[in-house]
C-alpha cells in the first residue's frame, strides 16, 4: 500500500538549495520530513502509514483531544523550524495526500500562485497581539471619570431615598455599559495606531476565560503583517503603550513572528 | 518532538490558544485526499487545558488527581457559584421590576 503524504509547507527552491532542510521527525514520530522539488518551489513533506491515518482512523484520532493537541503543536514547532530558515507557506494542520501522484497534481494547479504568495511573504512577518484587562479596574475607572456616569450620580444624591436605590442598581448596570464601551474603544485605538503600521491585519475573535484559562477579560485579538523593517517600530510602540497602560488594568501581548498562517491565501 | 515531549505542552494557556486557533484554523487551505474533522476550537483548548491541568497538578502533588484535583472541582464549584448568581440576579431583577410598579402605581391619584 502506498504511503501517505502530509504536507507542512511550501518553500521556494532555491533557498532549500543553500541551505538544507533541518532533521525533523515527521508527524509519527518516526518518520522523516523531507522535501520535494516541483520546479521552483519545493513541498514540505513526511510520509504516513496508510493503515494508521486513513480517514476512520485519523477521525478516531482527531477526536482524541490529547492526540490532538500533541500533534497539532508538532505541526506549529516543526513551521517553526522551517520558518526559522525559509519563507513558508504553511499548510492548515491535516492536509494529507493519498500519494505522490495526488500531491503532484494539486501542486501543480497551485504553482503559480504559490510562487506569487512566496514572494508576496517573503520580507514580512506575522505577529498576534491581544489585550486583556483587568475587568474591575477598568470598571472603577469608568464609574469615576465617566461624563455620562457623574451626571447621573448627581440626579440620584437629589432623589428620595426609596427611589435611590432603583436608580443606583440601574447605574451599576449603566457603568457596566460604559465599561464595555471603553473596552471596546481603547482597544480600538490601540489597534489603528498598529495597523498604521501594518500591510494587512484582521480582527480575530475574543475568546472567553474558560478558553484563556486567564483571570482577565481578553478584549481584543488582532493579527498584522508587516515589513520586516516596521517590526522594530512595531515592537517600540507596543513597549510603549504597555509602559503606559499596564497600571491601568489594560494588558498588552505581542507575539510572533509567526508563519503567516493568517495572510498566505490560495483561492 | 513529537513523543509528547513537545517544550510547550505544558507552557501558558495563551500560548496554547494561539497555537490551536492558528494551527488549526488558520494557514493556507488546499485541498487534501484525506478528510480531518477537528472539533471546534473553543471547545478543544477548554478540554486541552483542563487535561494539561491534571496532568500538572496530579505531577505536582503526585496523586490520583481525577478524585481530588482541586482544579476540576474549583471548576465544578465555579460552576455552581455562577448558576447561583445568576439565579439572584434573576430575581434581583423581578424585585426591581416590582418596586418599580409599585412606585409607579403609589404616585397615580
Amino acid at each position: 500500500m502506498e504511503k501517505l503524504i502530509y504536507l507542512y509547507g511550501i518553500i521556494p527552491a532555491e533557498e532549500n538549495d543553500s541551505s538544507p532542510l533541518p532533521s525533523l521527525k515527521g508527524l509519527d514520530g518516526e518518520s522523516e520530513v523531507y522535501s520535494i522539488p516541483f520546479g521552483e518551489i519545493e513541498a514540505v513533506v513526511c510520509e504516513l502509514d496508510a493503515a494508521e491515518y486513513g480517514e476512520k482512523e485519523l477521525e478516531k484520532k482527531t477526536n482524541d483531544a490529547n492526540w490532538l493537541h500533541q500533534k497539532a503543536f508538532h505541526h506549529h514547532e516543526a513551521l517553526m523550524k522551517l520558518y526559522e530558515k525559509y519563507p513558508i507557506i504553511p499548510m492548515k494542520f491535516g492536509t494529507i495526500y493519498s500519494g505522490a501522484e495526488s500531491l503532484k497534481n494539486t501542486i501543480d494547479s497551485h504553482k503559480p500562485n504559490m510562487i506569487e504568495l512566496l514572494d508576496g511573504i517573503t520580507d514580512k512577518e506575522e505577529w498576534i497581539m491581544k489585550i486583556y484587562c483587568e475587568a474591575d479596574k477598568v470598571k472603577d475607572a469608568v464609574a469615576g471619570h465617566n461624563e455620562t456616569i457623574e451626571t447621573k450620580k448627581e440626579e440620584i444624591a437629589s432623589m428620595s431615598p426609596g427611589r435611590q436605590y432603583l436608580e443606583k442598581r440601574k447605574l451599576n448596570q449603566l457603568i457596566d455599559q460604559e465599561a464595555e464601551k471603553e473596552k471596546q474603544t481603547f482597544s480600538e485605538k490601540i489597534h489603528d495606531e498598529l495597523a498604521a503600521l501594518s500591510v494587512d491585519n484582521e480582527v480575530k475573535k475574543n475568546w472567553n476565560k474558560d478558553v484563556t484559562g486567564r483571570v482577565e477579560e481578553m478584549c481584543w485579538n488582532s493579527v498584522y503583517l508587516l515589513e520586516k523593517s516596521a517590526v522594530e517600530d512595531f515592537i517600540s510602540v507596543i513597549k510603549k503603550l504597555q509602559e503606559k497602560w499596564t497600571e491601568s488594568g489594560w494588558q498588552i501581548e505581542v507575539t510572533g513572528p509567526w508563519p503567516s498562517y493568517h495572510f498566505a491565501k490560495i483561492s | 518532538m513529537a513523543n509528547g515531549n513537545s517544550p510547550q505542552t505544558t507552557a501558558q494557556s495563551s500560548s496554547l490558544v494561539d497555537v490551536l486557533e492558528t494551527v488549526l484554523d488558520k494557514g493556507v487551505v488546499i485541498a487534501g485526499d484525506i478528510r480531518v474533522g477537528i472539533a471546534d476550537v473553543e471547545l478543544l483548548s477548554i478540554k486541552i487545558r483542563l487535561i494539561v491541568a491534571s496532568v500538572d497538578k496530579a505531577k505536582e502533588i503526585g496523586m490520583d488527581w481525577w478524585e481530588t484535583d482541586p482544579y476540576l472541582n474549583s471548576q465544578a464549584a465555579m460552576q455552581e457559584q455562577d448558576k447561583l448568581k445568576e439565579e439572584n440576579q434573576m430575581l434581583l431583577e423581578r424585585l426591581e421590576k416590582l418596586e418599580g410598579k409599585m412606585a409607579d402605581d403609589s404616585r397615580l391619584p
